[in-house]
Parts: structure tokens; sequence; C-alpha cells
């Protein structure tokens, strides 16, 4: 047993617990203002790629955004499958194909 | 409900790999259940983030069940609190787009039994994929550590509509590269992802809903 991981998860329970009973348990009968609206549609398409492209351009604490960066192909990949509404599950297997061939291949 | 059960088995299969054990990778599914959230908090684990930074994240990356919450509400009126307090938990994006897009206001029943097919699939992949995760020795020869990004650019690229939610998905990216090199503890997440975000809930005009 590791106490630090299960106290994230029960950190992440709880704070996941909290965006999903509040409003069901008031049974909000008002619709929420449209300005918060839009920002709650719009936080995950902030969130995702802040957490994904520092994972794809920072190798090793560098820029890294040369060709020879497998990673940079599979993002390539990936945007277009996603973009043509392609399965997400079949989109980030090709994108992980590409980087798999590309680093076979060097 | 397939696409779910594969959903689950490459979460399992990654986060066994990630360095994490099969009780926990189960444990997070269940209590947490919210697949997003646990693909965002994996590699931080596997990277030592402080606790602090993934709990915070999980928030953030989740902030969108406030809007699912408040759109099925109406619909539960006639349920008693402690069977709320339940379904609650079960608030999933797969469930909530079929109560809506099936009936409106949605029907209550259509959702519970979606949040049961649904927990069902995602918790049965699971299982399967902290089997399968072990046997792979070499995550990276095999391109499996570009699959948590991979995961992240193919949610988003699929909720991009108007062209304002590509200047917002474009700047979040810029600012969270930039927060990263400043930065340490994967706090540019949370930086950029609600600066940003915030930022333009109050420039863009809002949305009919």
């Amino acid at each position: 047993m590791r106490t630090d991981v299960w106290v994230v998860i029960a950190g992440m329970a709880i704070v996941t617990y909290l965006t999903r009973a509040p409003l069901l348990l008031m049974l909000a009968r008002r619709a929420l203002p449209p300005r918060v609206r839009l920002w709650l549609r719009l936080v995950p398409l902030a969130v995702l790629p802040a957490l994904a492209l520092p994972l794809i351009l920072v190798d090793h604490g560098r820029l890294a955004l040369s060709p020879g960066h497998p990673p940079l192909w599979g993002a390539a990949i990936v945007l277009v499958l996603a973009g043509w509404r392609v399965n997400l599950l079949v989109t980030v297997g090709l994108g992980v194909g590409v980087v798999a061939a590309l680093r076979a291949l060097a | 409900m397939p696409s779910v059960f594969v959903y689950g088995t490459v979460f399992g299969g990654l986060a066994v790999q990630s360095g994490l054990h099969p009780l926990e990778v189960w444990g997070m599914s269940l209590l947490v259940f919210a697949g997003a959230a646990q693909f965002v908090a994996v590699p931080m684990l596997a990277a030592g983030a402080s606790p602090l930074a993934i709990i915070v994240t999980t928030y953030v990356v989740n902030l969108r069940h406030y809007l699912m919450a408040a759109t099925l509400a109406p619909a539960f009126q006639a349920f008693p609190r402690p069977w709320l307090a339940l379904v609650a938990h079960g608030i999933n994006d797969e469930s909530f787009a079929v109560a809506v897009t099936r009936r409106n206001p949605p029907d209550p029943w259509c959702f519970v039994g979606s949040v049961l097919a649904v927990a069902g699939a995602f918790l049965a992949g699971v299982s399967v994929g902290t089997r399968l995760g072990g046997l792979v020795a070499d995550p990276a020869r095999w391109g499996l550590d570009f699959a948590f990004p991979a995961v992240f650019l193919a949610l988003v690229a699929g909720q991009l509509r108007r062209r304002a939610d590509w200047l917002v998905a474009g700047a979040s990216a810029l600012v969270a590269v930039a927060v990263a090199f400043v930065l340490p503890g994967n706090w540019h997440i949370v930086i950029a992802g609600v600066a940003v975000s915030a930022a333009a809930a109050l420039l863009l005009q809002a949305e009919p809903a």
C-alpha cells in the first residue's frame, strides 16, 4: 500500500464528487448563466492542449521542434484523423504506431 | 459500450505501465470514475507531480460536470435525495450525451441505465487492461508513452467546432508550454487552462443555450 498514491486518489475522488453532486442534489431549476456555460464548455478545450503540447514539444527540459522528434509526427496524424472524426481509439492507435515506427527506423 | 470497454482497457494498461499497482488503478476508476481526469492524473503521478497539483488539475478537468449536473437536475425532481447522491457519482460524458439526445427533458431512467452500462464496461475494461499492461516490457519502444498526449489531442480535436474554439486551444497550448519552462510541478496545465478559458469566456459573445 502506497499511502501517498491513495491520498491523491482520495483527493481526486472528493473534488470530482464536488463537481457532480451539488447542482444535482440542489435540483437546480434554473439554467446556469450563459457566460458560465460558455466558460465551462471552453475549460476542456483549454486544459487538454495545455496538457498535451508540453508533453509533445518539451523533451528533457528543451523545446523539441526538429523533424527528427517522432511525437511531432504522431501529433500531426492524431490532429488530422480526429479532425476527420475518426474513432478516438483508432486515432490514438495510429498516432502511437507512427511514433513507434519512426523510433524503430531511427 | 464496446468503446468504453476499450477505453478502460487502454487506461488500465497504460496506468500499470506508468508504475501504478492494479489495485490503485481499479480504486481510482471506481472512486473517481472520470476517464479523462484519470488519463491526466496517471502521467502526473508517474512524473512525481505534487499531490495538490494533481488534485487541482483533476478538479479543473472535471469542471464540465457542473454543466451536466445542472442540465440533468430538473429531470430528477422525483428521486429521493440519498439516491440522487449516488446517481451524482455516475455523471459521465457518454451517459449525459445518451440521455440528452434521446429526449428533452432527459429521461432519468435512461440516464441511470446508461450509467450502469458505462460503469460496468469501464471497470471491466480497466480490469483487463491492468492484466495486459504488465506484459509490455519497454513501453517507449512501442510508442506507448505517446498514448497520453495522443488521447488528449484526439479528445480536444473532436470538440473544436467554431473558430474561437481553435483560438482557445492554440492560445492555451502556447501559454502552457511557456509556463512549463518557468514553473516546476505541472502547474502550467491548470494555469493555462483556467486563465485562457476564462479570458475567452469574458471576451467572446455568450452563446445561446
